[in-house]
């Protein structure tokens, strides 16, 4: 708990880095009906592909710094060498990333479906998928930024993309099940497995990794 | 080291041999393809490519796991020097498999489920040698890049499976080792053959790069120096 | 055997294949000091942190009996440079200590508490990374180059503070290129 707040302590000071991404994403949402021509069903057509990919971005810029700082200022060190497992404290800061980044998305997500769609049980299924998925795709970004930890974040990106393939096919099928009223409880229970597994195995493989580059 | 220098050059060459019989007999000495035409010859490299790139691949995980468990510095010379031949072998198979699409298909693009991971597996190849080059200091630089094999050994199967699942247009492998193949004798001889040539050639350029690698990296050491 | 911190036992390094340094060996008991000596690039920080067990060494082995009840302060500060300095000590989990306000004065910090760490001076940092050592309460001390940027009196104020730290049977290993009153040992590596 005592960690929980002295992250949020750091973030309160530091807007730019939680703000931004969600910033991203909402400018994403905005600008696609402007790229297509408007009436209902052509934004339908295209509206959930964006709205995964915007997720992905957005998660991107969310991680884009998550230890850079951490590293040059020597935080990190401290962090090694003190009483808590340092798996832990990466478990944890990405948790509150996706407390502070990860939930508003998913909401503002809900928000746009429920806009676009005019259908709210659809999007408020969207809400537990867009949760999910965001949890996933920080967990993967930050795995890829811990392995390009300073040496720019387009690395790590390009590290990390093609391991958040699997999820993005995952969302569209579930997306189609949803709309054809097929059994999507299947998808769920899926990405829900899938990120049990991730956010107990990334924290510990970042941990190791950084390690590595504090040596 | 004396005999692995002959050893390598004995590979290379009765590899290139092996290899350019098989291209000779499979490209002037076969039948047509009743549907394909000639266009299917290109098999004699695409299917070599693409078998090994996934191939190199696994062995490049294998030895980052060796490197990260028992700390065997070799392993890590070894990833280091699979990783750019992982890479062009992948570009191989990638472009002859667009050579051989082209009239085939029709189109030399197909968004489907193997070229779909085959390219990812480049894209992976190419971020592993990124990361590598991005680090001055060499152990450091061989520790991620072990773990980020590793990462990726694990991730290549799901990819791999949920691209399958997303769609699927490529015809499904031909030679499996259980199944009867699916493929005339008189093409399948030249095929195994260049397979067999291939992965020769590869194997030596793999140690020619292991051999760049340690020289590289030992360079102090007095028997390189006497070597040298 | 009881009364010993660490063990060191002909310890090397190497980065890229060049040597830093090799067949280094000492111990430290309770209560006793280590100054590590050596010119610039010998790999003095290096050491601190193969003793911390943040980097490993190419050969030789370290043995500590202080698991992870280690204080440090390297050249990197670890403050948070956009953070007020009271924002910081709640940072390094100091905000309630007993002598925080004796330190904040002795050190001449209080009146700063609300300014951010970027608008100090440099002498100003190293003194609030400082309250780390003065008010953490570890069994051993670890510093790298902990008097460069203050000036006598605040160096003074550190070194009675390590000598007292010595009779509390607490190990202290610093890196000093600078002189000063601190019961040691030297060690001296090239």
């Amino acid at each position: 708990m005592k960690y929980l707040r002295l992250e949020v302590l750091k973030l309160r000071k530091k807007t730019r880095s939680w703000l931004g991404p969600i910033l991203v994403f909402w400018l994403i949402m905005l600008a696609y009906p402007l790229t297509i021509e408007v009436s209902p069903k052509n934004l339908e057509i295209g509206f959930f592909s964006v709205l995964w990919i915007a997720i992905l971005l957005s998660m991107m810029f969310a991680t884009e710094d998550i230890f850079t700082e951490d590293y040059n200022d020597g935080y990190l060190e401290q962090s090694l060498i003190s009483e808590t497992s340092f798996s832990y404290l990466v478990g944890l800061r990405v948790l509150i990333h996706w407390l502070l980044i990860g939930i508003p998305i998913s909401l503002l997500g809900f928000v746009f479906s429920l806009g676009t769609t005019e259908n709210l049980s659809l999007s408020l299924l969207i809400l537990p998928f867009a949760m999910m998925s965001s949890y996933i795709f920080l967990n993967l970004f930050v795995l890829g930024n811990s392995l390009s930890l300073n040496k720019g974040s387009v690395l790590g990106a390009i590290i990390t993309l093609p391991m958040a393939l699997p999820v993005l096919i995952v969302l569209g099928k579930s997306i189609t099940a949803i709309q054809l009223e097929i059994n999507y409880s299947g998808f769920i229970f899926l990405l829900l497995g899938s990120l049990s597994i991730i956010i107990v195995t990334i924290p510990i493989v970042v941990s190791f990794i950084i390690k590595a580059h504090l040596e | 080291m004396f005999q692995v220098e002959r050893a390598y050059k004995f590979i290379l060459y009765s590899s290139l041999i092996i290899y350019i019989v098989s291209l000779i007999w499979g490209l002037l000495f076969t039948q047509e393809d009743f549907v394909q035409g000639n266009s299917y010859r290109i098999i004699y490299l695409h299917v070599p490519a693409s078998f090994l790139s996934q191939s190199l691949y696994i062995s490049m995980a294998v030895a980052s796991f060796v490197y990260i468990v028992w700390r065997v510095k070799l392993a890590a010379y070894l990833v280091i020097s699979i990783a750019p031949i992982g890479a062009l072998t992948t570009f191989i198979a990638l472009t002859s498999g667009s050579i051989w699409g082209i009239p085939t298909w029709g189109t030399w693009w197909q968004w489907d489920a193997r070229i779909t991971s085959t390219l990812i597996l480049f894209i992976m190849y190419l971020g592993l040698i990124s990361l590598h080059s991005s680090f001055s200091n060499y152990e450091k630089a061989d520790k991620l890049l072990s773990w980020l094999a590793i990462v990726g050994a694990i991730n290549i199967p799901i990819i791999k499976k949920s691209v399958d699942w997303w769609s699927t247009l490529h015809q499904s492998a031909s030679i499996t080792l259980t199944d009867k193949p699916s493929i005339d004798p008189s093409m399948l001889y030249p095929l195994i053959g260049s397979m067999i040539g291939f992965f020769g050639i590869i194997i030596s350029l793999v140690i020619i790069s292991s051999k760049y690698q340690i020289f590289l990296r030992e360079k102090n050491k007095s028997w390189i120096k006497e070597y040298v | 055997m009881h009364d010993i911190l660490i063990i060191a036992d002909n310890l090397s390094y190497k980065i890229n294949e060049n040597r830093l340094f090799s067949g280094i060996s000492f111990s430290l008991k309770k209560g006793e000091c280590l100054h590590i000596k050596g010119s610039n690039g010998s790999g003095k920080s290096t050491l601190l942190r193969i003793i911390l067990g943040i980097t490993s060494p190419t050969k030789g082995e370290i043995k500590t009996y202080v698991k992870k009840n280690i204080t440090y302060l390297g050249h990197k500060n670890a403050l948070k440079s956009y953070l007020s300095v009271e924002d910081n000590i709640t940072l390094m989990g100091l905000s309630n200590h007993k002598d925080l306000k004796e330190y904040l004065e002795k050190l001449s910090l209080k009146e700063l508490l609300d300014i951010k760490v970027a608008n100090l001076s440099y002498g100003q940092q190293k003194k609030l990374a400082l309250l780390r050592i003065f008010l953490g309460n570890t069994n051993l001390i670890v510093l790298d180059e902990p008097f460069v940027g203050l000036d006598i009196e605040n160096q003074n104020i550190l070194s009675n503070f390590l000598n007292k730290q010595l009779q509390k049977e607490r190990g202290i290993i610093f890196t000093s290129h600078i002189n000063c009153d601190v019961d040691s040992k030297t060690l001296k590596i090239d």
